[in-house]
């Protein structure tokens, strides 16, 4: 990884060769990441398989449970050809959406979307597998649950 | 909400100010859509199309209908119309919405050619508007008194504020803008954008950012026929006129 700059004083631009790791799984970081340019794999150990469970490229943004949740890194992040990230560090995370609100914006529209994409992929797995009806009311409640 | 578009032959009109006493952009606009439609060119007014804050209901009734069936013309004949909210108009959304023949939208992310494209009307990033929305909004609406005793009082507001932007010690902006406007320029493109459009500010210009972006604005069809043109991820600005028209 090279660090390029920090234009900001909190945020910099850092760039990753192929396959480069950018944190992994379980890493405790709690920086947000946006794509300048390239692709970002993000991968997740399930026993002994590696599952790929999103790609981003320009202007997607990852990283946000572990800044926004304060737990370690859900899944692993890599860079597939050279990338170029800006990294957002999380003391400068509201600045940030001050200076650009629709950032704000955009990001609640990537996770609403997320959430439904989840919700769509939930009923097709219970559909598939007839759960029973008690079992789905009791997963979809605890989705939609405030913890 | 729509806000992610693509697009690969789009042109961006802004701040027309329709059912203002002082806009005269009716004239101009309407065969002007009608000649980009035509070559094939989808259509985006960024912001203040329409005019709330200081219009004459007398006004709104001659200018705004013949926008809005060309708008439907142009739309059945199979081009995408796009309407940006700006600070005039946001009262209008959900009419502009249900209207039906435009999709409306707070901002869009255009993908053009291989370009990413910010098409917004900026005035979340005006210092005024930010940080005395009551004070400036109150400023509008008696501003659009003094324009209908004499409109061409907008004249010597926008000489002001071109005369005023040569004082500042930094002119790395568009003349005549807020550095705020440059400034939230670069801000988007550093989180992957290429190219940036505004309105708002009625100062039509473009800058080369120093991260190798680019921001545009196309001014106020009020004050002159400026237009941005986006072909395939390529972005200008260019002029209309009636006599030689081309795009």
């Amino acid at each position: 990884m090279k660090l390029l700059s920090g234009h900001f004083e909190h945020e910099q631009i850092e760039d990753y060769d192929d396959g480069e790791c950018i944190f992994e799984e379980n890493d405790t970081g709690r920086d947000l990441y946006i794509v300048q340019s390239g692709t970002v794999l993000i991968l997740k150990k399930n026993n002994s398989e590696t599952i790929e469970m999103a790609k981003f490229t320009k202007g997607d943004f990852f990283g946000d449970i572990a800044l926004l949740q304060s737990i370690p890194r859900y899944a692993g992040a890599f860079a597939k050809g050279p990338t170029r990230l800006l990294t957002l560090k999380p003391a400068g995370f509201l600045l940030k959406i001050r200076r650009d609100p629709t950032f704000a914006f955009e990001m609640l529209q990537q996770m609403s979307l997320r959430v439904k994409i989840s919700n769509d992929r939930l009923l097709e797995i219970v559909q598939k597998f007839k759960l029973p009806h008690e079992e789905v009311q009791k997963i979809l409640m605890s989705i939609g649950a405030k913890v | 909400m729509i806000t992610s578009i693509r697009s690969d032959r789009l042109v961006v009109v802004s701040d027309l100010h329709l059912g203002n006493p002082f806009s005269t952009a009716r004239k101009q606009i309407i065969p002007f859509l009608r000649h980009a439609a035509k070559a094939g060119y989808d259509i985006c007014i960024n912001g203040d199309g329409l005019e709330i804050a200081q219009a004459s209901f007398s006004k709104i009734a001659f200018d705004v209908p013949e926008l809005l069936r060309t708008l439907s013309d142009i739309r059945r004949q199979g081009q995408e119309v796009y309407y940006v909210t700006g600070n005039h108009d946001i009262a209008l959304e959900h009419f502009l919405e249900d209207w039906g023949a435009m999709k409306v939208s707070p901002f869009l992310n255009l993908m053009s050619g291989k370009s990413r494209i910010r098409i917004e009307h900026g005035h979340i990033y005006d210092p005024f508007f930010v940080k005395n929305a009551f004070l400036y909004e109150t400023l509008t609406h008696l501003a659009g008194y003094l324009l209908k005793l004499q409109p061409k009082i907008y004249h010597l507001w926008i000489s002001y504020e071109k005369w005023k932007s040569r004082l500042r010690a930094k002119k790395t902006g568009i003349r005549g803008e807020h550095p705020a406007f440059r400034e939230a320029a670069l801000e988007l493109c550093r989180r992957g954008f290429d190219v940036i459009v505004f309105g708002h500010t009625h100062h039509p210009g473009e800058v080369v950012l120093e991260n190798g972006g680019k921001y545009l604005n196309p001014g106020s069809w009020m004050l002159s026929t400026h237009y941005v043109k986006i072909d395939n991820g390529n972005v200008s600005l260019n002029e209309w006129t009636m006599v030689r028209p081309g795009l």
